[in-house]
């Protein structure tokens, strides 16, 4: 073993092409080495690198297990042990287990990394370009490009991460599939799992108090599956373990409708002026009502979809805090949805609001005078610091209105009773001299005449020397974050880096340059470039010189 | 802006103005004008109200003789806060532009659940039970009772009110329902009376429909209206069934054991009065020989519902003397009530018109008609001699009193339909007596005559020529306006068929077909993926909805929608459709896109719009007929047939139009609003039902869309939703579906406005 990782499991006769060996799965990855080869591995995945796992169908005489891995090879493993089919089928559903397991925890680490890196590249052109001119042209690794952004990326990234919603069709995507043998059978996943948990809590209330002293998992799921709960349009025969579930739904509801729709708006039964008229008895009866049974089986279809809808919705807005509730109705919505946050209050409605909603109501926005002109949409990456404003760093650096108000008298005063140092005034010979030296064509301001580089110099150019520089700004944050070098690691890198910076130097330094000196521009724009690799050269020839002597 | 129309200057509360809502105004202000009824057809979300309101109070404002009152009828309570709202901004606009606030009283007046500020009634929770408390403690009798001993409670608002809210009147001033209660707790007033009282010297009255035409509660709260009043029927296009439902009654037989109960409960009650208190009842019978047609002099609290015939037809007579003690009296109602045990016992369907019936009745159990039409006062009275204050319990005994008197009072436009069961099912015993009214015309024909202008607007009531017949007045007016729009925001199309190429319909016949259900399935399917935020379906029936909901459950459509959105669906208990209609909106708001399946003819499709994003899309699945098998609605085709000569397919069209215009008008709120509407149905193609929908619909369905099918919807649905979420600024609309107030007086737009208006006359 080349690492000492803890062994989850281990399983011999494994055959993978065609060479017979034993199958490791290890704390981060899975390993197989074959029989014969004596130490080496064989063959070493990362669970992280895995997307998925398959197995060969039942009744198949090889019993396979295949590893799909993110670059799209597969991997392909034979489980043949000598005692026969059944313990063959022991192994892999072992191997297939514990995998389903480790999988989803590495796979969600994974993509998140991916999304994020993603996300960075994507929200930041110039990271881009300098990912694309120092990576993707070979300078230095993904790996060590992204090591020294870990710092950055953390503190980018939102606090808390996004809730992901629940599907409304998850239950129909537990699409059950029949085995042939008048069986079925239903693909459960964590994410389904997880959904299944978030609507209906009293089905998580259920697994928890059942589960594992009283049911395995697995039979929890196939009750639940079973039970009049999950077909609601059966006939209730009997108790299950679901029933108290379908009670407590049943309760839920009849409170949500208790609580009643404070919205006047939205609530049917005070719509109408009918207290008096459509008393029992007078008018007519609609022909349509009434006569149905109350509980048919349709009907209960129909207040199950709402009920679910219900929960789904809920599902999702229970994890929502209230403060990133107003933040969502202040900065949320664009455009034509302008009154979408008066809407969405379900809260009870005083009068006062209710007066802005008739209002809201009522108002033509085409017909009344031009109201403000849309501003374009404010994009924010840290809405927070837009909402709190700049936070203080020093404590004790803001001053109070106060502070100023006196400040300002003070001036006010000082001012009012200035009277001119006239001893110490320059006389007006030598004034005049220093303001022609400042002004433009002076001595002073020679330097001045540098920005006309700027027209000088056309913009693909600047725009290279740009990029130039931000790579090898990074490349340089490299190499003098080695100093001082203590760990041989550190010391590999060094060395690693100055030659990056040698390559740079000869693949993009050099080209820029011959190309400067082909448009007949001064070379000397990238004096400075040159003068920051050779003085990191020095420094590295000290070290190297330092080093030398002292073993 | 100030707008001359047809030489009256009228302030609009707007810089800008739709050309419609001009053209509107120049007919409204004709009818006036001409002090006749008419009847305007705008689409919703053109500012109807506004128009309507701007120029009635200028009317009111510059000529008071001609015109003393605006009565504004709505139908919902929040319609009436709107309107409410919208006439407090148009006052202001007037303080802003004279300097000061125009001298007018507003107000709106609701049931007692809306206005009761009594901390123990308030807090009931069903408009009934309100009321019950309400006269517990308000009744004359209880009143009085308070006087001698003072532990009996009284509601202290009211008598604050009594003893002084009546010499001042309220200061002028737009008073809203909840204006109204603040006003109260303020002054200790009873904010119901207080309202009540105030619609005699207001200017402005907003209430619903039922105020003015049911004549139970019209006799009570608008008995005292001037004539030259202008009443305005907003949301119009259903007032046939208001006036024809306030004026049926049905009694089942829950309702007639309860009456024995009351029966009972009465006879007790007297006996025990005969036993402790002879003198009242004496003096009750002495005053109704006197030949007052009630005992006592009603006090407004008294009565909760009134006399149920019209003012026209309530005998200005003596109450006969078989009827006039107590005990007569009861012993009468028994009769008549075991009577109609007797002919519910029924095997088979029954109908026969009032005189039959009458002629039976004298026949079986000696009752002659005219005492019956005094029951209902009759009954009142006793109710009030025996100081009776719990009303509600006695409610099935009144609505016996009122069906007696009804159907002694009105031999024409009425039916008696006894049904021992429901067709649908024959084995569950359930019989009921409808007494059913089927002439519209009957109870809003006091209103016609009474008043000096009668105004029917709504979004949709084409065809037009259609409600004159049946409500059977003469319009001096009759316009219908379309929408001038500068993109067309409504995307009407008729799908007609399946991917499959198989006629989509909802005919009875095919309805069941699962090819049909699977296609319709498919279209919702298809349309959720195309469409933003939210979705409306309507289905043509509760019944409908649900077979079709459970055949896409098991055909797996229902997995493919909410693969899209989140599903709510309307059910039969309003309570429960609140919820799902709000958790509607929710995920509407918070991105994740719903769908809503109702029913027209339902409680959604009457009173919820679903503006900008709550309605993307509207579906249509199928006409609306109204359930032809009912009998109450054959005997109406056929007294419409006999009376108006309106064939019965034309009505039934008419009427299944109406509905599908009124559910598909819901996502239409305003021009700058946009949605798909979708007719599901390939009978929709058909030029009497296509001719039928309002003129604004008409005028974007093109004849290349009227027969689509699914795959060709989503296409155009598509491209169509695409186009509409750009950027929609006023200048785009400026000069052509808005305009200022300079191109507004320019030559041209006056001619169009001319133009229009002769159109819309020629209709």
């Amino acid at each position: 073993m080349s690492r000492s990782e803890d062994v989850l499991l281990m399983v011999s006769h494994v055959r993978h092409k065609k060479v017979e060996g034993t199958l490791f799965l290890m704390g981060e990855r899975l390993a197989w080495s074959a029989n014969s080869a004596g130490e080496r591995l064989g063959v070493s995945h990362n669970y992280a690198d895995i997307r998925s796992q398959k197995i060969s169908p039942e009744g198949k005489a090889k019993i396979q297990l295949q590893l799909v891995l993110h670059t799209g090879d597969t991997c392909n493993f034979h489980f043949n042990n000598p005692e026969g089919n059944p313990e063959q089928l022991k192994d892999r559903d072992a191997v297939k287990e514990l995998l389903q397991q480790l999988l989803p925890r590495f796979k969600s680490q994974v993509n998140k990394e991916l999304e994020e890196k993603n996300r960075l590249l994507q929200e930041d052109p110039q990271l881009f370009q300098l990912y694309k001119d120092l990576v993707v042209s070979g300078v230095i690794t993904a790996e060590e490009f992204w090591t020294n952004r870990a710092q950055t990326k953390q503190s980018n990234a939102p606090k808390g991460s996004q809730d992901i919603g629940v599907s409304a069709s998850f239950l129909a995507d537990i699409r059950p599939q029949s085995d042939g043998c008048n069986g079925i059978k239903y693909n459960l996943t964590a994410d389904i799992i997880a959904s299944i948990f978030k609507t209906y809590p009293a089905v998580k209330k259920t697994h928890a108090e059942n589960v594992p002293h009283n049911l395995s998992e697995k039979e929890f799921w196939t009750r639940f599956f079973q039970s009049h709960y999950f077909h609601r349009d059966r006939i209730n025969h009997g108790k299950d373990l679901f029933s108290d579930c379908a009670k407590n739904d049943e309760k839920d509801l009849h409170k949500i409708i208790q609580d009643k729709v404070k919205d006047s708006f939205l609530d049917l039964e005070s719509l109408d002026e009918t207290s008096l008229v459509k008393d029992e008895g007078y008018g007519n009866k609609s022909a349509d009502t009434s006569t149905a049974p109350k509980h048919s089986v349709n009907q209960a279809i129909i207040r199950r979809f709402n009920y679910h809808s219900t929960m789904v919705l809920e599902a999702c807005r229970n994890k929502r805090s209230p403060e990133e509730d107003i933040l969502s109705l202040g900065l949320g919505g664009s455009g034509d949805n302008s009154n979408s946050s008066v809407w969405s209050q379900s809260l009870a409605l005083g009068p006062p609001s209710k007066k802005a909603r008739l209002r809201d109501a009522i108002s033509y926005e085409d017909l009344g005078e031009s109201t403000a002109t849309s501003a374009p949409p404010l994009s924010l990456t840290g809405a927070d610091r837009y909402l709190q404003g700049p936070s203080a760093i020093q404590q004790g650096e803001y001053t109070t209105s106060q502070d100023i108000h006196r400040a300002t008298q003070q001036v006010k005063q000082e001012i009012g009773g200035y009277q001119a140092d006239l001893p110490n005034v320059l006389p007006s010979s030598l004034a005049a001299s220093v303001t022609a030296e400042l002004s433009p064509g002076g001595v002073l301001m020679q330097a001045g005449m540098q920005q006309s580089l700027k027209e000088l110099i056309p913009k693909d150019l600047q725009d290279e020397l740009h990029s130039l520089y931000a790579a090898l700004a990074e490349l340089l944050r490299h190499f003098w974050q080695c100093f001082p070098v203590t760990t041989p690691a550190l010391e590999e890198k060094v060395v690693r880096m100055r030659e990056t910076l040698r390559r740079f130097q000869t693949t993009k330094m050099q080209p820029f340059q011959d190309k400067l000196r082909s448009q007949h521009l001064p070379t000397n724009l990238t004096d400075h470039l040159t003068e920051m690799i050779n003085n990191a050269e020095r420094k590295f020839s000290t070290w190297s010189k330092k080093r030398g002597g002292r073993p | 802006m100030k707008i001359n129309i047809d030489g009256l200057l009228v302030l609009f509360p707007y810089d800008y103005i739709y050309p419609e809502q001009y053209s509107y105004m120049v007919e409204l202000k004709r009818s006036l004008d001409a002090k006749g009824h008419c009847v305007l057809e705008m689409p919703s979300g053109t500012g109807k109200t506004v128009s309507l309101l701007s120029l009635i109070v200028a009317y009111l404002k510059t000529s008071p003789k001609d015109v003393c009152k605006l009565i504004y009828c709505s139908r919902t309570v929040p319609e009436i806060e709107k309107v409410l709202e919208e006439l407090r901004k148009l006052m202001e606009y007037y303080e802003k532009e004279t300097g000061e606030p125009p001298n007018l009283i507003g107000l709106a007046l609701s049931s007692r659940k809306n206005l009761c500020i009594h901390p123990e009634a308030s807090a009931l929770q069903f408009g009934k039970e309100v009321d019950g408390r309400c006269h517990q403690m308000t009744a004359s009798f209880v009143r009085s009772r308070h006087e001698r001993d003072p532990d009996v409670p009284v509601c202290d608002f009211y008598e604050r009110f009594d003893a002084l809210g009546r010499e001042t009147l309220l200061p002028p001033g737009i008073y809203n329902l909840d204006d109204m209660k603040d006003v109260g707790r303020e002054k200790g007033y009873c904010p119901y009376f207080m309202a009540r009282y105030a619609i005699t010297y207001a200017n402005i009255v907003v209430y619903s429909y039922h105020y003015l035409l049911d004549p139970k509660i019209a006799d009570l709260v608008s008995k005292e209206l001037a004539k030259n009043s202008v009443v305005v029927f907003d949301e119009a296009h259903n007032i046939d069934n208001v006036c024809i439902d306030s004026m049926s009654v049905t009694i089942n037989r829950r309702m007639l054991d309860r009456c024995q109960t009351n029966v009972e409960a009465l006879t007790r009650t007297v006996q025990r009065l005969k036993d402790t208190d002879q003198q009242r009842l004496r003096q009750e019978y002495s005053r109704l020989v006197e030949g007052l047609r009630e005992a006592n002099v009603a006090r407004e609290t008294d009565v909760v519902l009134s006399n149920p015939v019209l003012p026209d037809e309530v005998l200005q007579e003596a109450v006969p003397g078989n009827i006039r003690t107590a005990e007569h009296f009861v012993g009468f109602m028994k009769r008549f009530l075991e009577y109609l045990k007797s002919r519910l016992r029924i095997q088979h369907v029954v109908q026969e018109t009032p005189a039959s019936f009458l002629k039976d009745l004298k026949e079986k159990v000696c009752l002659d008609r005219k005492p019956l039409r005094f029951c209902s006062e009759r009954l009142n009275s006793l109710i009030r001699t025996l100081e009776i204050a719990d009303l509600t319990d006695f409610s099935p005994l009144i609505l016996l009193a009122n069906f007696a008197t009804l159907v002694s009072t009105y031999m024409k436009g009425f039916t008696l339909i006894m049904e021992p069961f429901d067709d649908r099912t024959p084995t569950i015993s359930n019989p009921i007596l409808n007494f059913s009214c089927m002439d519209a015309s009957i109870a809003i024909k006091p209103v016609f005559d009474r008043f000096q202008s009668v105004v029917i607007t709504s979004g949709t009531l084409s065809p037009l020529d259609m409600y004159p017949k049946i409500l059977d007045f003469r319009p001096v007016n009759m316009a219908s306006f379309t929408m001038t729009l500068a993109r067309p925001c409504i995307c009407p199309m008729i799908v007609g068929r399946g991917n499959d190429q198989v006629t989509m319909t909802s005919k009875f016949e095919s309805r069941e077909d699962v090819a049909i259900i699977r296609n319709y399935g498919n279209l919702l399917v298809d349309m959720s993926a195309v469409v933003p935020d939210g979705i409306v379906a309507f289905f043509t029936s509760y019944s409908y909805m649900e077979s079709t909901v459970a055949a896409w459950y098991e055909q797996g459509i229902i997995e493919n929608v909410q693969r899209n959105k989140l599903l709510f669906i309307e059910t039969q208990s309003a309570a429960e459709t609140s919820v799902a209609l709000q958790k509607y909106q929710e995920a509407c708001e918070n991105g994740r896109g719903a769908i809503l399946l109702s029913v027209a003819r339902g409680k959604v499709s009457e009173g919820i719009d679903f503006e900008h994003h709550l309605g993307r899309a509207v579906v249509m699945f199928g006409i609306p007929y109204v359930y032809t098998q009912s009998r109450i609605l054959k005997a109406r085709l056929e007294y419409l047939r006999d009376q108006f000569q309106i064939r019965e397919n034309d009505f039934l069209t008419f009427d299944a139009m109406r509905h599908a215009a009124q559910c598909v008008g819901r996502v239409l709120r305003g021009k700058t609003d946009y949605g798909v509407m979708v007719f599901a149905d390939k009978r929709f193609a058909r030029s009497d039902k296509r001719g039928k929908l309002p003129k604004w619909i008409q005028e974007y369905l093109s004849d290349g869309m009227c027969n689509l099918t699914t795959d060709e919807a989503v296409q155009v649905s598509k491209k169509f939703l695409r186009q509409m979420a750009q950027p929609f600024r006023r200048e785009d609309q400026l000069g052509l579906s808005l305009l200022t107030l300079e191109q507004l007086q320019t030559e041209e737009m006056k001619k169009r406005a001319q133009q229009t208006a002769h159109q819309a006359f020629m209709t």
